[in-house]
């Protein structure tokens, strides 16, 4: 399948434009969010700032919505809008969204209600908010799509699960198009947590290439959707070739670039290094982002942005202790193929494989 | 689609496993109570697995793993698998709602409180995601996912599943869905105001609200070579899935039941058969007012006034996640021992949905049966099981 | 009998729009541009079925007033006008 059209929401702001430019600024700090609980306590954090998160014309009938729902309609409908695909074909599209911790900020101020006013005094909006779907039926009901619609929520590899299901909702004609992406938050409970599992990154730095048992992490939050199709359909940024998880990937053969998932977040980094140290170039995009378990979909967003401009990124963090083939420099480049990793601590791979464009490439 | 159904797990308010299970429809007991596995103010009546608390072992483990793994393990026994299946490609494919929450009141009271919290929840939630965890136990070494649709998670897992096994994903997979009785939820569908004082009554005129439920319903589904090669020969099949959106709010369905018109049609056309050869329904009929005047009358329109149809929820309560689970396997077991039972707490027709369950034990006559679920959030899901 | 912030009609209804504003995220509506008879639902402020259980914990939390049952709730919301008579009634001295 293809992938028609990106929308991103995350620290840096909106759009997959604004995505590019940030993976071409490269690393900015992050924010030093201190706890509510805690105040001379502090986390960096890549946090999603309010201000992104406004648009009166889309969100009109979202007006309830929480953070976590807001993030993912704005992606959704930016990527519907990047993909041209009129009102007409996206009324029967489908809609998957994948994430780790789903709207958790939401839960805990429901909790706070619990509290505060007692089992019969709660919000009944909170809870609404905080039923893990509700971001999905945002999104089908501001597009007006009628299609298929599910959310799925697992620690490990859940993007890639949910392109494998958008990939066999096509193949079974239960839709033409499928709105596939991952939405994660951050959150004062969620950093408590996160600085009491994680090494966090006191210079505010993910280093992606330390393949190590413990690399340091700076959460982050935010949204990507991917409008994909049928395969032959026209393909705007590149062709979604296949899709695993599993102890081995199915296609042993080096692409031209991997890009890791690692980023602190996921456990042991060191299986990434035999990956590393194939000779393809190796980047990884984290350092952008921050580090989310749902990372995977801004680095495929990363990889689809390479094959369509046909430019690569440089690695926004170059520590480079193991001396592997880093991507420097942000120049043009010829790419035919990606592979985005993702490396789970017990040794299970989740690997996305990206194809360029080939009629632009035999158009030429 | 035509997708084994090997084994057939549950567990809920109804009994444990199949044989309690059936009696309790037989006799039509009353199996509601007050809550006593959460202390609450609230005093809603409530579905609760009786007799279900933890050994000392399971302490660590959460009640919705604990459920699922129950019917997961009837459901693999009846298919003839022990309890290690790494032999075979085996995905799991789970739906809930709680249990993938990081929920625990006790957890963000210490929090809240001091800045602090103890690390025991915290551990349980990142151990305890219901796929992963049962996965695990199971040494299930193919695909793994949780569905997280609300009330339809437990039938969007089937469905999920039986896409990986007709593409080749794995083989056999554990399907379904599980959910606990929970102080969150509890509060939560209170404050919606859609909790009844009294037991439910499905699709009732006098009809005042949901109780909540817990349970876990699982199936086995296998390819037909897949079952025969393990020399099971199988009896009942899924044989078609249709999903789909009324993109109309986050709580209350879609007033002409625009979504679930088109689930079913879609799961009839996946089955290749049409509305004339379904015998019965099992329908989500949850009591409140919205649901049932909406899915009622879909049913109306799509099946006509003869249609045989029941809820369960007057036996099991509102399961949340498990019950598009529950609702398969029920669907099932009906086909399989020939009958359906009475609508538990229907007597009179409510003329603004024009059709009434039936209110005796019926036989089944045919062969192929359609399971409904409703969804918050405006999912809906249809399955068709089948007798081979 | 002195009247009391909040207790004259005219502040309830000054408070009852200033509620719904920020509790319901009415983030397009000036309080004081709402109408004392503006109709809460359908064509007026365009309420919906949550909304209405959520003015239901609104009544709670600021006035301490319970409603019984959304049948009792319809009536009572109809509109501003209704709901903040409703509040007088039950909460003056």
């Amino acid at each position: 399948m293809n992938i028609n059209g990106i929308g991103t929401v995350f620290t840096r702001g909106r759009g997959i434009e604004n995505f590019e430019e940030a993976l071409i600024e490269g690393w900015v700090p992050p924010f030093q969010q201190s706890y509510s609980m805690l105040p001379d306590k502090s986390l960096p954090v890549y946090r999603v700032n309010k201000e992104y998160i406004v648009d009166k014309k889309l969100l009109k009938k979202t007006r309830r919505a929480d953070k976590f729902s807001k993030m993912a309609v704005l992606a959704a409908c930016d990527a519907v809008a990047d993909s041209g695909l009129g009102a007409d074909e996206i009324e029967s599209a489908g809609i998957i969204l994948s994430t780790a911790f789903g709207p958790h900020a939401t839960t805990f101020r429901f909790l706070d209600d619990i509290m505060d006013y007692g089992d019969d005094g709660v919000s009944p909006t909170l809870f609404s908010n905080s039923v893990h779907n509700a971001a999905a039926s945002y999104i089908s009901s501001v597009l007006n799509i009628h299609g298929p619609t599910l959310t799925l929520t697992q620690f490990k590899s859940s993007f890639h699960q949910a392109l494998i299901l958008a990939e066999l909702w096509i193949k079974q004609k239960r839709c033409n198009n499928v709105l596939v992406g991952s939405v994660d938050e951050s959150g004062d409970v969620m950093q408590y947590i996160c600085a009491k599992k994680l090494e966090t990154a006191k210079d505010g730095k993910i280093r992606p290439f330390r393949f190590a048992p413990v690399s340091p992490a700076v959460p982050g939050e935010g949204a990507v959707f991917f409008l994909v199709s049928k395969q032959d359909r026209y393909k705007e940024y590149c062709t979604i070739l296949s899709v695993t998880t599993g102890s081995s990937l199915i296609n042993e053969t080096t692409p031209d670039m991997y890009i890791l998932d690692a980023n602190g977040m996921g456990g042991d980094e060191t299986g990434y290094l035999k990956f590393a140290s194939s000779g393809a170039i190796i980047t990884g995009y984290a350092p952008v982002f921050g580090s989310m378990l749902t990372g995977s979909a801004f680095n495929c967003a990363a990889g689809a942005l390479m094959l369509k401009k046909q430019i690569k990124y440089k690695s926004p963090v170059q520590d480079n202790p193991h001396s592997v083939n880093l991507c420097l420099k942000t120049e043009p480049a010829d790419i035919d193929d990606i592979i985005c990793l993702n490396n789970t601590c017990n040794g299970q791979t989740g690997a996305i494989s990206l194809l360029r464009n080939v009629d632009e490439l035999f158009s030429r | 689609m035509n997708i084994a159904i090997t084994g057939i797990g549950i567990i809920s308010a109804a009994g444990k496993g199949i044989n309690e299970t059936l009696a309790t429809f037989r006799s039509s007991a009353a199996n509601t109570g007050q809550v006593s596995i959460f202390h609450t103010d609230l005093s809603y009546p409530v579905f609760e697995v009786k007799n279900f608390s933890s050994s000392s072992l399971q302490k660590n483990s959460q009640r919705t793993i604990r459920l699922a793994m129950a019917a997961a393990g009837e459901a693999a026994a009846e298919a003839g698998l022990a309890d290690n299946l790494s032999p075979y490609r085996v995905g799991v494919c789970l739906g809930t709602t709680v249990a993938s929450q990081l929920n625990d009141i006790e957890f963000y009271q210490k929090y809240r409180s001091t800045g602090t919290g103890p690390p025991e929840p915290v551990n349980r939630y990142l151990n305890g995601n219901l796929a992963e965890a049962v996965a695990q136990k199971f040494k299930a070494n193919g695909p793994s996912v949780t569905v997280v649709n609300a009330c339809s998670s437990g039938a969007d897992a089937i469905g999920l599943a039986a896409a990986w096994i007709e593409s080749g994903l794995c083989d056999i997979a554990l399907a379904g869905g599980a959910d606990e009785l929970n102080r969150v939820p509890f509060c939560g569908f209170g404050s919606l105001g859609i909790l009844s004082d009294s037991v439910c009554k499905p699709f009732d005129r006098e009809r005042s609200g949901l109780n909540l439920g817990e349970g876990a319903g699982i199936l086995v589904l296998e390819t037909e070579d897949s079952a025969r090669d393990r020399g099971v020969e199988p009896l009942l099949f899924l044989s078609g899935y249709g999903s789909a959106g009324d993109a109309y709010h986050i709580t209350a369905p879609h007033p002409e039941g625009s979504g679930l018109k088109a689930a079913i049609k879609s799961a009839l056309d996946d089955a290749g058969i049409n509305s004339g050869d379904i015998d019965f329904v099992n329908a989500h009929g949850t009591g409140t007012k919205e649901n049932d005047k909406v899915e009622g009358s879909t049913l109306l329109k799509i099946f006509g006034p003869e249609l045989k149809f029941y809820s369960s929820k007057g036996f099991t309560g509102h399961t949340l996640g498990a019950a598009g689970g529950l609702e398969a396997a029920f669907t099932a077991i009906a086909l399989k021992y020939g009958w359906i039972p009475a609508s538990p707490g229907f007597q009179s027709i409510d003329n603004q949905i024009a059709i009434s369950p039936i209110t005796k034990i019926t036989p089944v006559k045919g062969n192929f049966a359609l399971s409904t679920s409703l969804a918050f959030g405006g999912t809906n899901a249809a399955l068709v099981i089948s007798l081979g | 009998m002195e009247e009391q912030q909040g207790n004259s009609l005219p502040e309830i209804r000054k408070q009852l729009k200033k509620l719904l504003v920020e509790n319901l995220a009415l983030e397009d509506i000036n309080p004081e541009e709402i109408k004392d008879d503006e109709i809460l639902f359908g064509d007026g402020l365009g309420l919906d079925s949550l909304d209405a259980v959520e003015i239901v914990v609104i009544l709670q939390r600021n006035f301490g007033l319970e409603i019984q049952d959304m049948e009792q709730g319809q009536k009572i919301f109809y509109s501003i006008e209704t709901l903040a008579n409703y509040v007088y009634e039950n909460t003056r001295e």
